[in-house]
């Protein structure tokens, strides 16, 4: 059930997309396939790396805040992909265990020039565990306009 | 190899890689199931005109292809690696959609070092990161960024 369209998603706007629990389980599988570095996989050797404890990939982390993203938002949206993201910050390491949560704020928001039946939004994320910050997004998603026609200015 | 000795301007390849469509839906359906990710009938009635690969997919593969590549070359030079650490990315752009059946050849070259005041111990460096087509076209972009250990003081 499509929702939320681009006008939904005005400057300023707010949005949560609720939590994740992070598995031991889901981190190594996930190193094991795409970042297989001693860190991501075994306990001991992560025990002594920089990061003084297992801790999921930061691709791991950013494919989990698109789940949230998917979940939370995408799922109900006139979604239409995404060009690009502006940046990635990995603040802290995400852990088995961890309780993610997922917060967002609409930075900008406009319609696309050449398409007018696509809205171009700019939205900065952040994600905290039960402790603290441990990254931040500022992502663009193209969302489908629900009055193409009356040009949707934001 | 310490910070100090990394050059700038340097590419390394870092191999292809082939997207079957079950390789990306599985992928898609545990991190970004949305419709033109995993459903072959609604992505055809999509923007995209047909399953395309999950944007992060397409970017946790020059991950493990990094990995590789950084292994191999470290087990050459009978260097033993310890793991990188990074604080991040910057502008990830995904340029053209990535279909079932394509190969994409990754590389990344080295472009800027910077010192860490916060850190005399560790050095910061940038890469352009790509992955192209058959065709030569860049289908995805973005800018890493690695610490490195900086070369003791005598």
């Amino acid at each position: 059930m499509i929702d939320i369209w681009f006008e939904d998603l005005p400057e300023g706007r707010t949005l949560d997309l609720g939590e994740r629990l992070v598995t031991r389980e889901e981190i190594v599988a996930f190193a094991t396939e795409f970042d297989p570095q001693p860190h991501h996989l075994d306990d001991e050797a992560a025990a002594k790396s920089i990061l003084g404890g297992l801790s999921a990939s930061g691709w791991h982390t950013c494919a989990m805040m698109m789940r949230m993203l998917v979940d939370g938002l995408a799922i109900r949206a006139a979604s239409m992909g995404s060009p690009g993201i502006e940046e990635v910050r990995w603040m802290r390491p995400v852990r088995p265990g961890d309780v993610l949560r997922m917060k967002g704020e609409v930075k900008a928001a406009r319609v696309s020039k050449s398409r007018p039946e696509m809205g171009i939004v700019d939205i900065e994320w952040t994600l905290h565990n039960q402790r603290e910050q441990v990254a931040w997004m500022k992502a663009t998603g193209l969302y489908g306009v629900r009055h193409p026609a009356a040009g949707g200015s934001a | 190899m310490w910070w100090e000795d990394i050059e700038l301007g340097v590419t390394t390849q870092l191999g292809a890689y082939t997207f079957t469509e079950a390789e990306m839906v599985r992928f898609s359906r545990a991190y970004d199931p949305q419709p033109f990710h995993i459903d072959p009938e609604a992505a055809k009635a999509s923007f995209y005109g047909g399953i395309i690969a999950s944007g992060w997919h397409v970017a946790s593969v020059w991950m493990k292809l990094m990995i590789a590549s950084s292994q191999k070359r470290s087990a050459e030079a009978g260097e033993r690696r310890t793991g990188g650490v990074s604080p991040g990315f910057l502008d990830l752009r995904w340029i053209k959609p990535t279909r079932p059946g394509m190969t994409l050849h990754y590389d990344s070259t080295t472009h800027e070092k910077i010192a860490l005041k916060s850190r005399p111990d560790l050095g910061l460096v940038r890469s352009l990161n790509m992955a192209v087509d058959d065709n030569g076209e860049t289908v995805m972009s973005f800018t890493g960024q690695g610490f490195w250990p900086r070369r003791p003081k005598e």
